[in-house]
């Protein structure tokens, strides 16, 4: 492999991992706050039921 | 639906880290000359040097929360310090990643046990142990309480780290830039620094934007625990 290779090597690896990292926590976050409106609108039922 | 004001900040840092990472590429792929002895594995640096520094930067946030969360016990504080851990951990690897990429074509080899290198695995595995002990403890006190501890003694792996290449003898190179006998710009060429400061400028944006978002999921999953908890009681 030539220079570049390895460059483009490095850089493609970093870029991917973040990228991957990112959109995980965009999901882990969508996920937590779709519980957490769920909890609150049963505990809201609850509540005036 | 209206954007709140955290939500709209985070929005406009994770634009600028575009912004800059973009720039970062341009200076570091186009703009910088290939190194007179390395060629173009030099540009390799360019993402090398920003990533351990944001590594050690989230360490130290770390440290902080560690510390504020034993000293007051906020839970806030250690939202921060269990977000920094996780992104620190990602930071650490790359640069491994990263260092290992570049090793081969300079050194010969994918890895060696220098100082250095052997530190910085040591680093990636105690805070990689840190994020384990984390999830394993399902009481939540105690959990912050036994991380704020291996945080806090975690950080000191770094000023090793830092002082390995002095007080061994190590392949890793000292510092190239922050020397104390030259300035920045008398070590390298000025298209290089400059390509080296856009990339960290790009990592530092990037790295507070990962943290807000990382925190924000913290404090949702911090919300829905303590309100499973309130329905049990």
């Amino acid at each position: 492999m030539d220079g570049w290779g390895y460059v483009l090597l490095a850089y493609g690896i970093v870029w991917t991992a973040l990228a991957i990292y990112w959109l995980n926590l965009r999901k882990r976050r969508s996920r937590a706050e779709a519980k957490l409106a769920e909890i609150e609108s049963t505990g809201r039922a609850v509540t005036h039921g | 639906m209206t954007v709140t004001e955290p939500k709209r900040r985070r929005g406009i840092l994770g634009l600028l880290a575009l912004v800059f990472i973009l720039a970062g590429l341009y200076f570091g792929l186009v703009k910088a000359p290939p190194d007179a002895y390395q060629g173009d594995v030099q540009r390799i640096m360019y993402l090398h040097i920003p990533s351990i520094l944001t590594a050690y930067l989230s360490f130290f946030i770390v440290f902080v929360g560690s510390c504020l969360y034993l000293w007051k016990r906020e839970r806030r504080d250690d939202i921060l310090a269990r977000s920094a851990a996780e992104i620190g951990v990602l930071f650490t690897a790359l640069t491994i990643v990263e260092g290992s990429i570049w090793g081969r074509p300079t050194w010969g080899v994918w890895w060696t046990w220098d100082a250095r290198l052997t530190l910085t695995a040591v680093l990636l595995m105690i805070f990689a142990g840190y994020l384990m002990l984390r999830s394993l403890i399902e009481d939540e006190e105690r959990g912050a309480v036994a991380g704020a501890i291996l945080g806090i003694i975690g950080f000191l792996d770094i000023p090793l780290i830092h002082m390995s290449v002095y007080w061994w003898r190590t392949l890793h190179q000292p510092p190239s830039i922050l020397r104390p006998d030259k300035a920045p710009w008398e070590n390298i060429h000025p298209a290089m620094l400059i390509a080296l400061a856009v990339n960290f400028i790009a990592f530092l944006l990037l790295y507070f934007y990962l943290l807000s978002l990382r925190m924000r999921v913290g404090e949702s999953e911090a919300k829905v625990q303590r309100a499973i908890l309130e329905g049990a009681a």
